[in-house]
């Protein structure tokens, strides 16, 4: 009876401090900005940039577009963008006092933590649907193949692979904002992670297409089997060889920030 | 070691015994302190900046874990059974935190849910809460566009929505102009008066605590130095000032000083600018006198002027020093400005 009663609470919780933070996001203009302004000035600027990369025989895929190709490495960039701010609202709320002001109310300690994740999860979604809703009207407008190939449930796979994966990332965010207790380094850590792992990855051009070292790098790079994997439900089908393999790593990065994110939180909260 | 009075009195709503709480870089942020408050008491702790008052309120609220002694909060263990207490507390932190991007609705009703209330249940209560705090036309805004005192008021209605048994306030008035500081007091008094919450509160403003506490705790680096009702304190301190003028200060002058000599009580008399002061113990109790001794041998009384020790002279005797409290700030209006000592 008692273990319902506080599930019902860590549910109900976890839905206030969900859209408190969503309503945050949504009246902060300049957050909501930036959090769909950069993916989609990567994905128009690339795709312009890069778009001839398809007319060059054996780079891309037979009858793939770039702007195809490129979508998986946008989508997984925003998502990664995002997640590496998340820190910034435990921040925030440690800053202001409002982590107190919950803490001495009887909400479930486990919602605090839950509620950030699941509204950095949704932005997540919301966000990828954005672009890849930009990429279908770009596809149009420029005559240009641009579909997924695995149709709804490949669509909501792509969702559930990039929340999960922003949720992994998120992990990192958190605890070096409760430990640091600074947003100027989670910023600063969050712009040196993303580059390198987005770089040295398929997230842009084709593995094929980069020096050999860059090649090797990417095949330790976490982030590489995330865009493989979105690539795959997006051009190729249900390749599970691809998808599983991703969901183990993005699992293994989840555990590993996950426990130092509880680590922090715990000594935050007692 | 202060007692205080009575033996079989009914054990407290606050119980603290012993309570010591040191940092982990060795700080002694609290000291071995003991005192208790009664269920319905305005109870106030009054220091300086850096005694222990907000260490000690956050333990009391459950925020942080104490280093050794004994608490409790109707009748629950602070640490056992910190989340029975969470739902009977209201608390108010020095920091005012009011969600900016929330409007003044939302701040309130996002903290009923965290007690658990049903929906209607908070829609009812945040419009109590608005009128009580006299947010009604702002309650729809957000709060960032809020000044400061309408800042603390909306951080005090949002500590209020679950209708705690006890409220602890951290220095509610800090850095606030003198009307919002009333106004916040008002509303402290009528709380405590009308609704019977018991009130615990910290301040660093003399004016504050004498006005609002029923009992107070002195309290200097992480000690209490002496408890007591504010009148009871400064009685304590035995200097009493009675300023007399006299209509011929200079014929008068010296057969009013011996007549004055011969009352009881009479610490001290010294000539002054107007004519002469007169400093005793409980000087309220000698105006009387003093102006039947003057009068049956028809020394003239132009005025009497009387004062009674601040808590700054009971903070200076116990302490040696005086509590440095940044001036109050002022009302940009100068009738308020002066209205205040």
């Amino acid at each position: 009876m008692q273990g319902d009663e506080q599930k019902m609470t860590l549910l109900s919780d976890t839905r206030y401090i969900f859209i408190r933070y969503l309503t945050k996001l949504v009246r902060t203009p300049i957050l909501l900005f930036f959090s769909l302004f950069q993916p989609i000035l990567f994905l128009v600027l690339f795709t312009q940039l890069l778009g001839k990369l398809s007319d060059f025989p054996g780079v891309l895929p037979p009858g793939v577009a770039y702007l195809e190709f490129a979508a998986a490495g946008i989508v997984m960039q925003n998502a990664f963008g995002s997640a590496l701010q998340s820190g910034n609202s435990i921040v925030a709320d440690i800053d202001s006092g409002f982590l107190q002001k919950m803490l001495v109310t009887p909400v479930s300690r486990a919602a605090i933590l839950l509620g950030r994740l699941s509204s950095d999860a949704f932005r997540v979604v919301v966000q990828t649907a954005i672009i890849l809703g930009l990429g279908y009207a770009l596809g149009v407008a420029e005559n240009k193949p641009f579909y997924v190939a695995t149709g709804v449930v490949g669509i909501l796979l792509i969702f559930f692979t990039l929340a999960f994966f922003g949720l992994a990332w998120s992990g990192i965010s958190l605890a070096l904002g409760m430990k640091t207790r600074s947003s100027e380094t989670v910023f600063a850590i969050g712009g040196v992670i993303t580059f390198p792992l987005l770089f040295l990855s398929p997230a842009l051009f084709p593995l094929s297409f980069l020096p050999g070292w860059v090649q090797t790098v990417s095949m330790f790079n976490p982030v590489s089997y995330c865009i493989n994997a979105t690539r795959a439900l997006m051009i190729n089908g249900y390749q599970w060889s691809t998808i599983l393999p991703a969901w183990g790593v993005i699992g293994l990065v989840a555990v590993i920030t996950m426990s130092a994110t509880l680590y922090q939180f715990r000594k935050v909260v007692s | 070691m202060y007692f205080l009075v009575g033996v079989d009195k009914t054990p407290g709503i606050i119980e603290v015994k012993d309570l010591t709480l040191v940092y982990s870089d060795g700080t002694k942020a609290v000291d071995d302190i003991s005192f208790d408050v009664q269920e319905g008491e305005f109870f106030g702790f009054l220091g300086p900046n850096g005694a222990g008052k907000s260490t000690t309120i956050k333990i009391l609220t459950t925020l942080l874990r104490k280093t050794a002694g004994t608490v409790t909060i109707a009748g629950y263990d602070i640490e056992k059974q910190a989340p029975e207490i969470r739902k009977i507390i209201g608390v108010q932190s020095q920091e005012t935190t009011v969600d900016g991007d929330l409007t003044g609705r939302e701040n309130i009703t996002l903290q009923g849910h965290f007690h658990q209330m049903n929906s209607d249940e908070i829609k009812k209560r945040v419009n109590e809460l608005i009128v009580l705090v006299g947010l009604e036309a702002a309650a729809d805004r957000r709060g960032r566009n809020y000044s400061g005192g309408m800042k603390k008021r909306l951080d005090l209605a949002t500590a209020l929505v679950h209708k705690p048994k006890m409220l602890f306030l951290d220095e509610p008035t800090t850095g606030l102009d003198p009307q919002s500081r009333a106004a916040i007091w008002s509303y402290l008094e009528k709380l405590n008066k009308e609704e019977k919450i018991t009130i615990f509160l910290t301040t660093q403003y003399l004016e504050e605590a004498d006005k609002l506490c029923k009992r107070l705790s002195i309290i200097d680096v992480g000690k209490i130095v002496a408890s007591g009702s504010p009148l009871e304190l400064k009685r304590e301190i035995a200097a009493d000032s009675i300023r007399i003028a006299l209509e011929n200060c200079q014929r008068d002058n010296t057969k009013a000083k011996e007549l004055i000599k011969t009352l009881k009580n009479v610490n001290e008399i010294i000539d002054n600018e107007e004519c002469l002061t007169v400093y005793a113990k409980n000087a309220g109790l000698l105006i009387a006198d003093i102006v039947r001794a003057l009068d049956s041998r028809d020394i003239r009384i132009a005025s009497v002027t009387f004062s009674s020790p601040s808590l700054d002279d009971v903070f200076l005797k116990h302490t040696g020093k005086r509590i440095r409290t940044e001036e109050l700030v002022k009302a940009p209006s100068p009738a308020w400005g002066g209205a205040r000592r």
